[in-house]
C-alpha cells in the first residue's frame, strides 16, 4: 500500500502512476493543473519540462517506442491540451500506449467558455482509443487504472484523461491498490480452422512472401517471425513500423515495402501466390491501389485487432488473435509436417528482383544526403536508437537502417508527423540513458521541435542530431518536381538560421559539413562525444527519394531512379 | 444495418456519429434509452454502401471493446 496522508486527487494520481510502473513523465504545467504539479514537487516521479506541450506528447510516444511501456504526458487545459493532439494521434495510428493527463477548468466553470477551458475530450476523441474526463475523484482511480489497460492493448494506443482542477484538490481516501493489475482483455488466439487453411496455403503456395509491420513489435513476437520465416526459408518484407521486427541480415528479408520500398520488396510482393501478413494494416503507403495490390496473391492476414480485416484488403484467410500463439501455433503445425515447404529458391529470385536502393545523382562537390545516412549508418553502434522526423530523409533513412531490434528505429510512420525526431530521441534517451540516441531530422521538421534543445540541454541529454539540411521541405519539392510541373511552392527554407550557432546557443556542440572530405570523421566526432552534438550537413537540395510508387498506383508504376540524360535540378 | 448496441458510457455516441460521418454512412435512426445498470441501450439504423457498413460495423465493434474495458 502505498501512503497518501492527506490524499487529493492530485496526488492519487501520481500514486496511481507509481503504482502502473511510470518513473518519468513530460509535460507542461499551467493553470488548471497546478495541483498536480504542486504534488509532483518532491516525488519520486521524475517530471521532463518540455518547451512545447506537444513536444511532451511526442517524448511520451518515443519512451514508448524505445520501452515499450507506457509513456506518460501531461498539460494543462486549454491550449496546453489541445497542443497534445498531434502527439496523441501519432501514437493512436501507430499503437503505441500513451496516457495523458490534462488539467481542465473547475467543474462549475465548464461550459461557460472559462479562460483555457477546452472541450479536450471531444476534440482528441478521434485521436485517441478513449478520452474521458473524471468529474468526480471517487471515480478518479478507476479511470486511470482503465487508461493504463486500455492504453497497453491488445493493440496498444492513446488515452487521455482529463481532470478538472477542483478533482485535483479534493480530498480523496487513502489509497489502497486494487487488486493485481489486469490485462486489458484475455489473450486472443487464432482458431484452428484458419490456422490449419494457412498451413495449407502454404502447402499450395509457390511463391509466398511474408510481411511483417509494428503488430508484431506490441506482442512480443519478433523473434517468433524471425523463427517462422526461417523454417520455410520465406522470402519476406516490413512495413516501416515493422522495420527491426525482420533481421536485416537474413538473406531472404527483402527490405521495407512500400512507396519508397525496396525494388525487390516490391516486385516479391507484387508476384506473390500468398502473402502473409503479421500484424500490419495494409497503409496505402503499402499497397498503393489496393485492387492492385498482389492481384495474383491468396491473402492471410493476423491481427489482433478483426477491424483490421478487410479494412483495405479482403484477407482469404483471417488469423484473429496474439501474434505470439499464431506465430508458435504455425510453427508447432509446420514442425508436425512430413514434408514442410521450403522457398529457398523463390527467395533467392525475390531477392535478385533488386539491390538496395540507388541513391539519386547530385553535382559534384555537393554533398548527397543519401551518403550521409549511409555513412552515419556505417558508424553508428549495431545497439544505437534512432529517431526520425518525416520527409526525404525519414524515408533515406528507412532505407538504408539497419536495426536488428524492433524498437531501436523510430519514426511516426502513420501519421508523419513533422516535429517528431527530436522529441522522440529526448523520450528514449530518458529511457536508455546510457545508449546512443540519434535524432535524424530535416531542416523543415527540427525547426518545428528545435526549442527541445533547451530541453536536451537542461538534462544534459546526450542526444545526437544528424541534421539533413537541404534548405527546402524536401519531400514536396520532390513531388513538385515530379507531379506538378517543377512548380516549387513554399518549399524554399534557403534562408534557414545558422543551426551550429544556434545549437551553440543552447550549449550544444555543433559542426557544419559541406563537402564529402570530412564527412566520416565528423560523423565520428559526433557519435563519440560525451554530451549533446549537431551534425549539420548542408545537402543538395535537389536530391530525390529512389525508388518511387506514386500515390494511388501500383507497382507497375515504380520509378526507380531519375533518367540518366535528364539534368538534377538546380 | 440496424445495430442494438450496449453502452457503457454514453458520450461514444460522439465517436460513433464521427465515424459514421467519416466512413461516408448516415442514420435513419437513433434511439438511446437508460438500463437500469448505469449502462445504456442504443438503436441505431445506419444507412450506406455495403462495404462501408461492415467496415463501419468493425469500427464499431472495437470501440465498444474499448467502452467496455474503460469501465471495467
Amino acid at each position: 500500500m502505498s501512503e497518501s496522508g492527506g490524499s487529493t486527487g492530485a496526488k492519487l494520481i501520481l500514486d496511481v502512476l507509481a503504482d502502473e510502473g511510470v518513473g518519468t513523465v513530460f509535460g507542461y504545467p499551467g493553470g488548471a493543473i497546478m495541483p498536480l504539479y504542486d504534488a509532483l514537487y518532491g516525488h519520486s516521479i521524475r517530471h521532463i519540462l518540455t518547451r512545447h506541450e506537444q513536444a511532451a506528447s511526442f517524448a511520451a510516444g518515443g519512451f514508448a517506442r524505445a520501452t515499450g511501456k507506457v509513456g506518460v504526458c501531461f498539460a494543462t487545459s486549454g491550449p496546453g491540451a489541445t497542443n497534445l493532439v498531434t502527439g496523441l494521434l501519432d501514437a493512436q495510428m501507430d499503437s503505441i500506449p500513451v496516457v495523458a493527463i490534462t488539467g481542465q477548468v473547475r467543474t462549475p466553470l465548464m461550459g461557460t467558455d472559462a479562460f483555457q477551458e477546452a472541450d479536450v475530450t471531444s476534440i482528441t476523441a478521434a485521436a485517441t482509443k478513449r478520452s474521458v474526463c473524471v468529474r468526480d475523484v471517487r471515480d478518479l482511480e478507476r479511470t486511470l487504472r482503465a487508461a493504463f489497460r486500455l492504453a497497453r492493448g491488445p493493440r496498444p494506443g492513446a488515452v487521455l484523461v482529463d481532470v478538472p482542477q477542483d478533482v485535483l484538490k479534493a480530498p480523496c481516501d487513502r489509497f489502497n491498490r486494487l487488486a493485481p493489475r489486469r490485462r486489458t482483455q484475455p489473450t486472443t488466439k487464432a482458431d484452428d480452422a484458419a490456422l490449419d487453411a494457412t498451413i495449407e496455403a502454404l502447402r499450395r503456395a509457390r511463391r509466398p512472401v511474408a510481411i511483417v509491420g509494428g503488430g508484431a513489435r506490441s506482442a512480443g513476437a519478433t523473434h517468433l517471425f524471425r523463427e517462422f520465416c526461417a523454417l520455410l526459408e520465406l522470402p519476406h518484407t516490413a512495413t516501416i513500423n515493422g522495420l527491426g521486427c525482420a533481421d536485416p541480415g537474413d538473406p531472404r528479408f527483402l527490405g521495407m515495402v512500400g512507396m519508397h520500398g525496396w525494388k525487390a520488396a516490391n516486385l516479391a510482393v507484387n508476384e506473390a501466390d500468398l502473402i502473409l501478413a503479421f500484424g500490419m494494416r495494409f497503409d496505402d503507403r503499402v499497397t498503393g491501389r489496393p485492387d492492385r495490390f498482389a492481384r495474383g496473391a491468396s491473402i492471410v492476414h493476423a491481427d489482433v485487432d478483426a477491424s483490421e480485416f478487410g479494412k483495405v484488403i479482403a484477407p482469404h484467410v483471417a488469423l484473429r488473435g496474439d501474434l505470439r500463439y499464431t506465430l508458435a501455433q504455425l510453427a508447432q503445425r509446420l514442425a508436425r509436417m512430413e514434408s514442410r515447404p521450403s522457398f529457398d529458391g523463390w527467395a533467392r529470385e525475390a531477392r535478385a528482383f533488386g539491390g538496395p536502393p540507388p541513391p539519386d545523382r547530385t553535382p559534384l562537390g555537393e554533398l548527397s544526403a543519401t551518403s550521409v545516412l549511409d555513412r552515419f549508418f556505417a558508424h553508428a553502434p549495431s545497439d544505437a536508437i534512432v529517431s526520425t522526423d518525416v520527409g526525404q530523409h525519414q524515408m533515406w533513412a528507412a532505407q538504408r537502417q539497419r536495426a536488428s531490434h524492433p524498437r531501436n528505429f523510430l519514426t511516426s510512420a502513420g501519421l508523419g508527423a513533422m516535429g517528431f525526431g527530436l522529441p522522440a530521441a529526448v523520450g528514449a534517451q530518458f529511457a536508455f540513458p546510457a545508449r546512443s540516441v540519434t535524432a535524424i531530422v530535416g531542416d523543415g521538421g527540427f525547426q518545428m521541435s528545435i526549442a527541445e534543445l533547451a530541453t536536451i540541454a537542461r538534462y544534459e541529454l546526450p542526444v545526437k542530431i544528424l541534421l539533413i539540411d537541404n534548405r527546402r521541405l524536401g519531400m514536396v519539392r520532390q513531388w513538385q518536381e515530379l507531379f506538378y510541373e517543377r512548380r516549387y511552392s513554399a518549399v524554399d527554407l534557403s534562408d534557414n538560421p545558422d543551426f551550429v550557432a544556434i545549437a551553440r546557443g543552447y550549449g550544444i556542440a555543433g559542426e557544419s559539413v559541406a563537402g564529402g572530405a570530412s564527412l566520416d570523421d565528423a560523423i565520428v566526432r559526433m557519435l563519440a562525444s560525451d554530451g549533446p552534438a549537431l551534425l549539420h550537413c548542408a545537402c543538395y537540395p535537389g536530391e530525390n527519394v529512389w525508388p518511387l510508387i506514386p500515390a494511388g498506383t501500383s507497382v507497375a508504376e515504380m520509378m526507380e531512379a531519375r533518367p540518366q540524360d535528364e539534368a538534377v535540378p538546380a | 444495418m440496424t445495430l442494438a448496441l450496449v453502452l457503457h458510457d454514453w458520450r461514444i455516441l460522439e465517436r460513433i456519429v464521427g465515424l459514421t460521418n467519416r466512413l461516408g454512412c448516415s442514420y435513419r435512426s437513433v434511439e438511446v434509452r437508460p438500463r437500469d445498470d448505469s449502462r445504456y441501450d442504443a438503436r441505431i439504423e445506419f444507412a450506406g454502401s455495403p462495404d462501408a457498413l461492415r467496415r463501419l460495423d468493425a469500427q464499431l465493434n472495437r470501440l465498444l471493446d474499448d467502452d467496455k474495458e474503460m469501465s471495467r
